[in-house]
């Protein structure tokens, strides 16, 4: 609904805002700040709105949940009750559920970057047979649906009796196709072939030329492979719902729906739901505001040529 | 795609003797030769050990079941159970599937809508941050690149709970302007779904344009500035083709996930009926695999998934190319 | 070249190895359990047991068998419910060659779990010196291919749940007959009110109105599966909807239980909900419903068919893998048959109807302040659970059936009778069922 009124509205004003602009006189300017503003406060609304209702609604009880209107706080306050039911129910599961998470994550990615890295600096800055061949399949890799490896990967793993398991989810996440693919073009861009040389003359060897020379120029892409990964895993559901059956090894996003899934059975399930849905947002909400001025050119620089 | 990633299986092996006989013009003397041809693979080794576990492993038994046709004989297979070559009998029983072929059709509806939709809204977005004419513009960035971080079954929940008769403050306000719009209808329902994937990463497409905005150099638009162009003509004829690659980035990346459409239905079918469980084609495939216990059919559906991401992003890429030169 | 034969030696190794799990995994569930031996009792040594259900709080009746039994104590975990991710769970975990001891699985998806050798059949293990505890319907329901696959845990004889306030609207006594029923429906339109919903997403509501109607889908024969859905009954019950539908008497925008049907019912915009009897305890969440709701005898299809249904139903079913069937076995049949068993799932799990008819569980013999004083366990759901088609039986695709049909159902928004869906839907069961390889055959007329 607020979707399909906003991209008019938009249009309309970037049109109005840049013949504005032809003059250059400060009333307009002045205006054309007022309006471009306008929109994007409208556009942030969007945004902003279903993360204002949760915050609401995680302060409800069930019975204000469904009596209330779902914009403004109820007259009863039950966040601080809420929130303890979410981290105390099943016995704490909700943090086990969020450390997951944080493990699946931060180690899936911090790995992922480092093997990236390597790989794409050795494509980049090696020549060698078969180096195209190599980079051509990983290249198709990017462009392989993560969710069509998933099921086979499930029967693969299953055979191997790692199903189930937290190997089961993290050694697929260990693996950044694309992460590879931009360690390539920066170590291409940034790492200097003389300064290798010079590294190799003295004496030290392949592997201390790459972790000296080589991850040190590498580090500004390595910041954004690494937030792509993070993000990206942490998003994840469809591999850790095809492997998973142990809710003791849930990430949040799994065991937030397993909450949902309850809800016609059990309503109290709304409010756990909501709670744990705030306290999900919250951390990661921050992370992404803090960290979005690391996310750099490096994703696209001379990425399709 | 299946056959390069084949030969590329077994391609490190290979490889390396011939690296190790010819000298490589960087190396100096013959005991550097040898380190020098073998960095690279053991730079390379862990990245390769795992993609090939983790991709070309699942695509090789993927194609292997899907290939694989298992007969019973008795009521419940009692009397005996055995598998053999399917030949494409798989292949035929997923496309003759009319639910699955209805899935991939609606995937493709949504493309068409939502991806140009949503790369529009980003890209003008984009412009107007950097217009230099906003207020805030760092408040703006952040608040729209809020909903990426929070995760696609995380937002689906939400986006529920804004669509469920009864719960929803929407409806309550459209309620009083004597409107009563369904979100969860049969009509209506996919594009309740587009609305949650353009909130999740119409933020995301635009911090990449930014970041490609940004490296634009300061001389063109001042020598844009003394030529008088308009704030328009900047966009159209600056801005707009020295983004083109992260435009191409962005839309090959959203075709493909488009295709990959999954959490969001499977979350929004609990409070949505008109949700079959066969609305896309990785929930096709799922609930083929999961609920109905056929990995044959369901490997071939994977494998159709995945030349129909390939095909597409191939087809755009030719496309866009070919209109550039 | 040592290095280089070493190297190639271990790609060699590597590649066999790959090659040996490529084909080690190419389908899972073709080996049968019920062909090798049977494992013996554990014989003195205490055994631990694991239950995988969805009832809320059964690790609480696990606890009081625990207390008497040290020897097999027993761990329930819980798995979201059926197909809402536990069955998904169940089959992974059999396909990796582990699961639990038990599990809970519902009556209609045993036969799935038969196909692919999830189940053990308990008849090896003398399940069968306990059938007389159970209702004949249910025990019915658990039986195929010679063999016993569950232990009946819970069902769902159907009923009706109405508000007399709004019946009264139009001066109405709960209707006897679907004819009556149609009636009182027209009548409440003109009060704003819809006397029920229709689920069209959900075919097991119609799946189990065919069945009261006297239905008889599916029937296992020597040569094969017998299909027929075209009978007369399900026409009857089809066409019937098919009016109710097209009149606007019943509500199809929203299901039973659902967030809508909760605001609506508390309104008095619905005035009763057919069901199975587990809807007790969801009706007692209409906010403001105390004292406003009654239960009826489910209307019948005129001189034809019999007096209820079961509506949903769950079994505790022993999996493949498990290495304890007989302890496993022993406390299934305690939980459900015993006095403390019943009464215990009642109190902490709020289970459906006990499939044990000697035994309705304590609490649902008193009478209920929720539904005005009546003794409505006795009074509507004993009789019943013995009025039930007997000859109804699942079939091993069943979910996909219900999705077929459920389907096509949906079309009925856009003028596809649920009549012609049904043949339709006939045709694609059939081929389903070619498709996993069984043999199927339309029953001649």
């Amino acid at each position: 609904m607020t979707t399909t009124a906003n991209p008019k509205t938009t249009k309309d004003t970037t049109v109005r805002a840049s013949r504005a602009t032809k003059d250059r006189s400060a009333g307009k300017r002045r205006s054309s700040t007022i309006i471009v503003t306008a929109v994007l406060v409208v556009v942030a609304t969007y945004f902003l709105v279903p993360v204002y209702w949760v915050v609401v609604a995680a302060t409800k009880s069930t019975a204000d949940l469904f009596g209330t209107n779902g914009f403004w706080f109820a007259p009863t306050f039950a966040l601080w009750e809420n929130i303890s039911r979410v981290l105390s129910y099943d016995n704490g599961i909700f943090l086990q559920w969020f450390l997951n998470s944080v493990l699946y994550a931060g180690v899936g990615a911090l790995v992922a970057t480092y093997f990236a890295a390597a790989g794409g600096y050795a494509l980049a800055k090696y020549e060698f047979r078969g180096r195209n061949l190599v980079f051509g399949t990983i290249l198709g890799g990017v462009l392989v649906p993560g969710t069509a490896t998933a099921l086979p990967l499930f029967l693969l793993f299953s055979q191997m009796g790692i199903a189930n398991t937290y190997w089961s989810v993290l050694l697929p996440s260990l693996v950044s196709p694309f992460g590879l693919f931009l360690c390539r073009i920066y170590s291409q861009a940034t790492v200097d072939t003389s300064l290798m040389e010079a590294a190799r003359l003295d004496g030290a060897s392949e592997l201390r030329i790459f972790h000296t020379i080589g991850l040190r120029v590498l580090t500004p892409a390595l910041v954004t492979v690494f937030l792509f990964q993070l993000v990206g895993i942490w998003n994840n559901y469809f591999l850790p719902l095809v492997m998973l059956s142990d809710s003791n090894l849930y990430p949040i996003t799994l065991g937030l729906n397993n909450w949902l899934s309850q809800v016609d059975r059990l309503p109290e399930f709304y409010e756990l739901t909501t709670g744990g849905v705030l306290l999900s947002i919250i951390p990661l909400g921050i992370a992404m505001v803090v960290l979005q001025r690391f996310w750099r050119g490096g994703l696209t620089e001379g990425s399709v040529k | 795609m299946t056959t390069t990633s084949h030969t590329a299986g077994a391609q490190p092996r290979q490889e390396d003797r011939p690296g190790q006989r010819t000298p490589t013009k960087a190396a100096r003397g013959t005991h550097r030769t040898g380190a020098t041809a073998r960095a690279p693979w053991i730079l390379l080794a862990p990245f390769l050990a795992l993609f090939l576990l983790t991709f070309i492993l699942p695509i090789i038994v993927a194609l292997i079941s899907s290939f694989t046709k298992v007969t019973r004989s008795g009521l419940f297979g009692e009397a005996g159970v055995t598998s053999g070559f399917a030949g494409f009998s798989n292949y035929a029983q997923a496309l003759s599937d009319g639910s699955f072929v209805a899935s991939i059709g609606r995937m493709l509806l949504f493309g068409v809508v939502q991806v140009p939709f949503m790369i529009v809204l980003c890209t003008v977005l984009a412009l107007m941050l950097e217009s230099g004419s906003a207020k805030w513009p760092g408040f703006f960035r952040a608040a729209y690149f809020l909903p990426y971080g929070v995760p696609g079954v995380i937002a689906t929940i939400l986006w529920s709970f804004l669509y469920v008769p009864g719960l929803s403050p929407l409806l309550d306000i459209a309620g009083v302007f004597g409107l009563s719009p369904d979100f969860l209808g049969p009509d209506t329902v996919l594009w309740s779904i587009a609305n949650i994937v353009t909130w999740s990463y119409t933020g995301y497409n635009m911090l990449i344009i930014v970041a490609q905005l940004k490296s634009i150099p300061v001389e063109l638009y001042e020598a844009a500035k003394v030529d008088g162009a308009s704030t328009l003509r900047v966009a159209t004829s600056i801005q707009l083709p020295l983004i083109r690659p992260a435009l191409v980035l962005t839309t090959v990346f959203s075709i493909i996930g488009t295709l990959q459409l999954f959490a969001e239905a499977q979350v929004l079918k609990t409070v949505a009926p008109a949700i079959d469980s066969q609305y896309t084609p990785n929930l096709s495939a799922y609930t083929t695999a999961f609920a109905y216990n056929d990995y044959n059919v369901a490997a071939a559906q994977a494998v159709l998934i995945a030349l129909a991401a390939f095909t597409l992003s191939f087809v755009f890429l030719k496309f866009t190319n070919r209109k550039s030169s | 070249m040592a290095q280089l034969s070493r190297r190639q030696l271990l790609g060699a190794g590597l590649g066999t190895a790959a090659l040996g799990i490529l084909t080690g995994c190419a389908t899972p569930g073709v080996t049968s359990v019920n062909t090798k031996p049977v494992i013996p009792a554990a014989g003195g040594e205490p055994v631990t047991i694991t239950y995988w259900a969805w009832l809320k709080d059964l690790q609480n009746v696990a606890d009081v068998w625990n207390a008497a039994n040290p020897q097999i104590q027993v761990n329930v975990e819980w798995i979201p419910g059926g197909n809402a991710g536990g069955y998904q769970k169940l089959y992974s975990a059999l396909a990796a060659g582990g699961g639990p001891d038990l599990a809970q699985i519902e009556l209609r998806t045993i036969p799935e779990f038969v196909l692919v050798n999830g189940l053990v059949d308990l008849s090896r293990y003398g399940a069968e010196e306990y059938a007389s505890r159970y209702d004949k319907t249910l025990w019915g329901q658990v039986q195929y291919a010679g063999g016993t696959y569950g232990i009946p845990q819970d069902a769902g004889p159907m009923g009706m749940f109405y508000q007399p306030e709004v019946l009264a609207k139009v001066g109405a006594q709960p209707p006897a007959t679907w004819e009556e029923w149609a009636a009182v429906g027209k009548e409440l339109r003109t009060q704003d009110a819809y006397l029920d919903c229709f689920p069209l997403a959900d075919a097991s509501v119609f799946t189990a109105f065919a069945t009261q109607a006297g239905a008889n889908w599916l029937k296992a024969e020597e040569d094969g599966w017998v299909i027929n859905m075209t009978d007369d009954a399900t026409m009857d019950v089809a066409r019937f909807f098919d009016k109710a539908i097209t009149d606007d008497i019943v509500q199809t925008g929203y299901g039973a239980y659902s967030p809508g049907w909760f605001a609506a019912a508390a309104k008095g915009g619905i005035g009763s909900v057919t069901s199975g009897s587990w809807g007790d305890a969801l009706v007692q969440g209409v906010s403001g419903g105390e004292g406003k709701w009654r239960v009826a005898p489910m209307p019948i299809w005129g001189s034809t068919g019999y007096g209820s249904s079961y509506l949903g139903g769950s079994t505790a079913a022993v999996l493949a893998n498990s290495k304890h069937p007989r302890e496993a076995l022993e406390f299934a049949t305690w939980m459900t048959t015993s006095k403390e068993g019943i009464d215990a799932m009642i109190l902490n799990s709020g289970i459906g109807w006990s499939p044990a008819p000697e035994f309705i569980g304590t609490t649902r013999l008193e009478p209920s302040p929720f539904f005005s004083g009546q003794r409505y366990n006795e009074e509507i759901f004993v009789p019943a659970s013995a009025a039930q088609n007997q000859d109804w039986s699942w079939w091993p695709v069943t979910q996909q059936s219900f999705n077929i049909l459920s389907d096509g159902f949906r079309k009925k928004a856009s003028g596809t009778s649920l009549m012609d869906s049904i043949v339709t839907s006939e045709q694609q069961i059939m081929t389903v069922f070619r498709n996993k390889g069984l043999t199927i055959r339309k029953e001649a007329s």
